[in-house]
């Protein structure tokens, strides 16, 4: 042993956030909680069919709160050791003296009803099952059917990877929780085109349930389609158009759609949605749902980091906000009731997603009906301002004239403004899936501009 | 991809380039927290190497940091975090095994060494690798006088909220203001199978001022921020916590009257100092080794040609004196050098790592091999990446433009391996006749690296450095780095504003 063990074997995770909690109280904290996590993760690179790199690792953690007085402080360590962990703590109660009392801080009471964490399906004995020769043979097959299309001139390498975690939480008003779950997922990047004029997309799965995870050339498949679509782009002058958003593109405007409606930031007047509840903030189109119960779902858990139980919340209900999303101290900020949505000190999504209406058509109908427009199919650079709700984002994309596709087009900017795209939403897409625990269908937005020459 | 300041206007992060001047440089005690002899250490690569690994190597850390966060004009949080943990990585040819733990038991060390082997997958073809050697370093380029981990909370507390306070007192039209602070302490210990064995203590500090102003019902934000591989002096002497809450209060009033950006192409003049996060992604991310060994990079097959303007020649450095992007060892233990990466327009270096100068055929090493912590191998990554200074007056830059974009401060920017890159405008000015006319809004900028480093015709003589916040991610990475630029004019290059 190479470090002064200062308190016997190492106790179990729920042992240590249980003793954890009791050192806090006695330390003089009046409330405290500890997060533990467990985990172990696998990763496999494989590029131009050898291993590039090949990770295995299992890591441990503790994080506290402690609150005195009104007073809350944070510690956390990856370092288990009792006698650390126990010094971590006595200076967590000592420094909370020194912050401000804030007559909001504390933990929530006990919550009556639970979650119970074996029906969300959150863990498949299949993933910690796989041995890692299977896993690097899929991305070593993902990335031979891949390059199998000439097209294809260089690979980012396909990655497969695997995760098991276990958290517990504890909490000094009695909550104790914990919960396993599971992760895998399988990628790949590629390259098309020479070098001065190449192009590249990506296209990864990822499942908490091996079987749901798409296969090797499912995989390849889509990363090749997207990628060799942008060849040979074209600029395009300045204008105002119809943008159609695809799936994945929806995505990042949903995760903006969170920062905005997130409780903290409400009560920090950092989103245009301040002062909005219960107000129409886009048409009848848009109803967005954050929904934690999904079996199986990449967002779904059963308790948030407040030991509230999950649940789902309509957030946008046919165009009106409905609801934000708050932990526990946001909700008192602001005079509402958590919705579970606690993530470490701030707020989360789990699964948040714009939710097709009776009116939804498929993509291809929304693009045969848009005489002129951007298909949205990646962006870059960051550009999202939830103050003013300003978006302005390097785009790539895919010119259509006349219903149909006509060329790919780069090197141009698409901007406009969040507040006035959910209003002017004119179609939704029923192509809803959850490859993402933030997602959505495509959409259609009816103005933008599209900067270019 | 640099954030300067992260996604979510009010999330934490920061950028800002204020150039801190060399203070005297005091090496940090080095404390090992890791309990392994030198012979532990060669007995542990022994074992890496058991299955015919070609290189080994163990990196060993503990990092300790302390954060404030302050809102409504009250210190909400404080926190203080331990991370502790060992990461060991086998090289075969071009495979790369690792594995990490953070339980130190020899036993669990064993295991990890194992795992990083099986990589290799043959019979050893070392015997005992060589007795490590530890170097004696000749000056730190760490600047600190008043060691921020060290010093009472109090004091920190005291610091934020005098940048609290001057935010808030800047206009009546400031609502809402937010300071984080943050301070860490890195200790890191490497041992390889070249019978290197490095150590080093990192110090590195940031306080950073997010302000939020309201007028008629509208809102806009600022941000402002500063530290470096410094101690708390720095907030004295260089940058003063009431600068940093002026800075954060007058951009977010300053953009209550600020109007949408232009769309479509246009003559840029870019500000010095912030602007850097242009070369950052323009040239630097393009010119990291393993992208050229991989050939993703449109520039894998440039050196030694020209790609850009005469006028432009880039450097990586990083060994500037207390420098955020600054370091003594890199995360494979190589000292570190200033690295040429285009001189007058051409192509003349790379920034290289281990991995990619070995596989490369032997191109020395520069020192750019980073990693975020002890879960991540290293990568070839920038440092503090800067344009040279030119030798046009600022001034007669402005005036040469009759109808273009000013680009005052930015808050990011990202790029592809085909060269295509965005940055991000926090505040910008239009200029009408050379001069500088009304406040803009938020833009983006995309250009392509080839095509943007041509067209840049202009460059000042007035050298300056971004925010002493920024952050660059890469592979799932994040390591802090500065850029640099002078004033720069840019013949055109498409804005992204509004129109409707």
């Amino acid at each position: 042993m190479l470090r002064q063990e200062s308190s016997g074997p190492a106790p179990s995770l729920r042992d240590l956030a249980e003793a954890l909690v009791a050192y806090a109280r006695k330390c003089g904290a009046d409330e405290a909680d500890v997060t533990v996590i467990d985990g172990y993760e696998f990763n496999v690179d494989v590029r131009r069919g050898r291993i590039e790199t090949l990770v295995e690792a299992g890591s441990r953690s503790a994080g506290v709160r402690v609150i005195k007085d009104k007073k809350t402080a944070y510690t956390s360590s990856s370092d288990l050791d009792m006698g650390t962990l126990r010094r971590l703590v006595r200076n967590a109660v000592r420094r909370a003296g020194l912050g401000n009392p804030d007559e909001f801080a504390g933990l929530p009471p006990l919550a009556e009803e639970l979650v119970d964490a074996a029906a969300l399906d959150l863990c498949d004995p299949a993933v910690a099952g796989l041995d890692s020769k299977t896993k690097i043979a899929l991305a070593t097959e993902t990335e031979r059917a891949a390059l199998r299309d000439k097209r294809i001139t260089n690979s980012y390498g396909a990655t497969f990877a695997s995760n098991e975690s276990r958290s517990v939480l504890v909490q000094s008003n009695g909550f104790a929780g914990e919960y396993e779950q599971t992760y895998c997922g399988l990628g790949i990047g590629l390259q098309a085109g020479g070098t001065d004029d190449r192009v590249e997309d990506s296209w990864s799965s990822s499942k908490r349930h091996f079987r749901e995870l798409e296969p090797p050339e499912e995989v390849a498949r889509k990363a090749v389609e997207r990628t060799v679509r942008q060849l040979r782009p074209r600029k395009i002058r300045t204008q105002n158009v119809p943008v159609i958003f695809e799936p994945t593109q929806t995505s990042w405007l949903l995760g903006f759609l969170f920062a905005c409606v997130s409780g903290t930031s409400v009560y920090q007047k950092a989103t245009f949605l301040e002062g909005r509840l219960g107000q129409r903030i886009g048409n009848e189109r848009i109803t967005v749902v954050d929904d934690a119960l999904r079996p199986g779902a990449l967002g779904s858990h059963p308790f948030d980091s407040d030991g509230l139980p999950c649940r789902r919340t309509v957030v946008v209900e046919k165009g009106v906000l409905r609801s934000y999303l708050c932990n526990y101290y946001a909700a008192r900020k602001l005079g509402l009731r958590s919705t579970g949505s606690a993530d470490g000190n701030g707020v989360g999504p789990s699964n948040f997603y714009l939710e097709p209406g009776p009116g939804a058509m498929s993509s291809k109908d929304i693009i045969a009906g848009t005489k002129k427009g951007l298909l949205l199919i990646r962006t870059l650079g960051h550009g999202l301002n939830s103050v003013t709700g300003d978006i302005s984002r390097g785009a790539f994309g895919l010119w259509i004239e006349d219903g149909e596709i006509a060329y790919p087009v780069s090197e141009i900017t698409i901007s406009g403004n969040l507040g006035r795209i959910l209003e002017s939403i004119e179609a939704v897409g029923t192509d809803l899936e959850f490859l993402s625990p933030v997602t959505g269908p495509t959409i259609k937005v009816a103005e933008m501009t599209v900067a270019g020459e | 991809m640099l954030r300067v300041k992260p996604p979510g206007a009010f999330a934490w992060g920061g950028r800002l380039c204020h150039d801190g001047n060399a203070l005297t440089q005091s090496p940090l005690p080095y404390v090992d927290h890791f309990g392994l002899s030198a012979a532990d250490l060669r007995s542990i690569l022994q074992i890496a190497l058991s299955t015919g690994g070609d290189f080994a190597e163990i990196y060993m850390e503990h990092w300790l940091y302390h954060f404030i966060n302050m809102e409504e004009d009250i210190i909400k949080e404080t926190a203080e975090s331990i991370s502790l943990g060992l990461g060991i990585r086998v090289i075969r040819g071009d495979r790369t095994g690792y594995g990490y733990t953070n339980d130190l038991s020899m036993d669990k060390i064993r295991k990890t060494a194992l795992t990083a082997a099986a990589i290799a997958g043959g019979k050893a073809a070392h015997s005992l690798p060589p007795p490590l050697r530890g170097r004696a370093r000749e000056k730190s380029v760490y600047a600190v006088r008043r060691p921020a981990h060290d010093a009472p909370l109090r004091e920190k507390i005291k610091i934020v909220r005098a940048a609290n306070e001057a935010a808030r007192g800047y206009d009546p039209r400031i609502v809402r203001v937010k300071v984080h602070y943050a301070d860490s302490l890195r200790h890191i210990c490497i041992a390889n199978s070249e019978g290197l064995l490095a150590r080093d203590s990192s110090p590195i500090v940031k306080l950073a001022c997010v302000a939020i102003s309201e007028k008629d019902g509208k809102r806009e934000v600022g941000y402002w921020g500063g530290g470096g591989k410094v101690g708390l002096e720095q907030f004295r002497d260089v940058l003063t916590p009431r600068e940093i809450g002026v800075e954060a209060a007058r951009e977010a009033v300053t953009l209550l009257e600020a109007v949408d950006a232009p769309a479509g192409e246009m003559p840029i003049v870019l500000a010095p100092g912030h602007s850097g996060v242009l070369i950052h992604e323009a040239v630097g991310h393009l010119l990291e080794a393993d992208f050229s060994r991989k050939r993703t990079s449109v520039f894998w097959n440039k050196m030694g040609k020209r790609i850009g303007s005469e006028l432009v020649t880039i450097y990586d450095d990083p060994t500037i004196p207390s420098f955020r992007g600054s370091y003594n060892i890199d995360g494979e233990g190589t000292p570190p050098r200033k690295t040429l990466l285009l001189e007058k327009g051409v192509v003349r270096g790379l920034l290289q790592d281990r991995l990619s100068a070995r596989l490369m055929g032997g191109a020395g090493l520069t020192g750019h091999g980073r990693r975020q912590d002890y879960g991540h191998w290293p990568i070839p990554r920038m440092a503090n990446t800067y344009i040279a200074a030119g030798e046009d007056a600022p001034e007669d830059i402005l005036r040469s433009v009759r109808k273009g974009f000013y680009v005052a401060s930015l808050s990011g920017g990202q790029v592809e391996d085909s060269g295509k890159f965005t940055f991000s405008v926090s505040l910008g000015y239009l200029i009408e006749g050379g001069k500088l006319t009304a406040p803009v809004k938020q833009a983006t900028l995309i250009g392509t690296s080839s095509g943007t480093l041509k067209k840049i015709d202009r460059v000042g003589s007035d050298l300056a450095f971004g925010l002493q916040t920024g952050t660059c991610s890469k592979d799932g990475q994040d390591v802090p780095v500065t850029d640099g630029c002078p004033t720069l004019r840019i013949e055109k290059m498409t804005v992204g504003g509004r129109t409707c």
